[in-house]
């Protein structure tokens, strides 16, 4: 409630209001999943990030670069440094370690995110009713100077809405909103494919930023990053951080909507889960490999997932030497992996075909994900 | 970016099942599924499309 004391005036004021009730109305409200930068199951550190990388790196954010070649790199981090008093506790950090000071007028780099389009229905684009939108963020950097940001309808006939914002002050976090007007002509498919984009830019040769947009139009690339100045890419003391990302429907921001961690693990988790000795999560379905050996020398196994993914995912091991990464338990016997693949895999679960030293064929056991190697499950837009 | 693609069979039926992909400056490899809703499958279809060649090594 936005009044919790009962006083004279507000006796008099009795008219119920959504200013009034606005705390909590419209839960989910908040179109962007991990907004608060909190889920980081891949890791909470990426070095070497650079050319022609295009890698989620904290949970349904990643960093991606288009274009010409391009020699920057950076290292993206989970970090804890956040805006005081608003009640975050990580921010997406981008910290540029191999300086680029000649950017490619095709270059851009930027920090993304994408959204379903069945996740944007109630939005009614391509209608005369189609809604308006904020995009509401806290933002810094030591960098000040003016950023362009964009929504991307990333259907057949794409279109884009880019804006621009500037950080004033160096090094101080600075909370920016931005109105986008809905599109009544172009709409968004009705499935579990890639439909918006929010891409907040960082470099952008003259080539993405020369053109204008401040509505919905072409996807033309001179208007991308139309206005942009900065390029974060021109030091290696440059850093960027960003949380509290919102986007929803309507004409302002509210303030930022805080989902308890098991809600939005869970929302994260239909887009990437990640099992075994993991980076950040320690045990995930580490022991729960339970199998047979089909063969004399392949041990299969299959998992589910703790959610249904957005469409079949893939997989990826991860480990010095991934052909190592499980150990087989049967017939009170202990044998490492020498190959690890997938079998059958769906938007459910997953089966494993671990190739062991020769065992008891037909023999049951438990597969065992070993120290350092975890698996990648990803079903990402 | 996309370094190698090469087809994957199934280990039992010997059926074309996805692809490995290794991708540059990364050491990793990615075991992506026939699925067209699948984003990496995307990828490796444009990949094609702008001239990469997959590598087909079938079981015997």
């Amino acid at each position: 409630m936005a009044i919790d004391k009962i006083t004279t005036p507000a006796i008099a004021d009795d008219a119920v209001t959504n200013a009034k009730v606005s705390y909590n109305n419209n839960q989910f409200r908040n179109i962007i999943i991990n907004g608060d930068m909190s889920i980081a199951q891949r890791g909470t550190s990426f070095t070497g990030i650079g050319d022609g990388d295009s890698q989620y790196t904290l949970d349904r954010f990643k960093w991606a670069e288009e274009g010409s070649t391009d020699t920057a790199a950076y290292t993206i981090s989970q970090s804890t440094t956040v805006p005081s008093g608003q009640g975050f506790a990580k921010s997406f950090k981008v910290d540029c370690t191999t300086a680029d000071t000649s950017v490619d007028a095709n270059n851009i780099q930027y920090v993304g995110t994408a959204i379903e389009g069945q996740n944007l229905q109630y939005l009614k684009y391509a209608t005369s009713s189609a809604e308006n939108m904020v995009l509401s963020f806290w933002v810094r950097s030591n960098k000040t100077g003016t950023y362009g940001v964009a929504l991307i309808n990333n259907e057949s006939t794409e279109r884009l809405y880019s804006q621009t914002y500037t950080i004033s002050s160096a090094d101080t976090w600075e909370k920016k909103t931005l109105s986008y007007v809905g599109d009544t002509s172009n709409g968004f498919d009705n499935d579990n494919g890639s439909s918006l984009l929010i891409q907040w830019y960082l470099v952008a040769g003259s080539g993405k930023t020369s053109g204008s947009s401040q509505t919905w139009g072409s996807n033309t690339q001179a208007n991308r990053a139309a206005g942009q100045t900065v390029n974060l890419a021109d030091s290696t003391s440059n850093e960027w951080y960003i949380t509290g990302v919102q986007l929803e429907a309507g004409t302002t921001a509210s303030d930022f909507e805080f989902l308890p961690h098991d809600v939005n693990e869970n929302r994260c988790l239909r887009y990437c889960f990640v099992v075994g000795n993991t980076p950040t999560n320690g045990e995930r379905n580490r022991y729960a490999n339970v199998g047979t050996y089909y063969t004399a020398t392949q041990f299969f196994s299959g998992v589910y997932y703790p959610v249904v993914m957005r469409a079949t995912p893939s997989f990826t091991a991860v480990g010095s030497n991934t052909a190592q990464a499980f150990t087989i338990y049967s017939a009170n016997a202990g044998k490492t992996s020498t190959a690890v693949g997938r079998d059958a895999i769906s938007a459910t679960n997953i089966g494993y075909v671990i190739t062991t030293a020769s065992a008891g064929q037909g023999d049951g056991g438990l597969g065992a994900w070993n120290v350092g190697y975890y698996g990648i499950i990803e079903a990402e837009l | 970016m996309i370094d190698t693609v090469k087809k994957d069979y199934n280990i039992i039926t010997n059926e074309f099942c996805g692809y490995q992909v290794t991708y540059v400056n990364s050491n990793r490899v990615k075991s992506v599924p026939l699925a067209e809703d699948n984003t990496d499958y995307q990828a490796i279809q444009e990949w094609i499309a702008d001239g990469g060649t997959v590598v087909d090594n079938p079981p015997e």
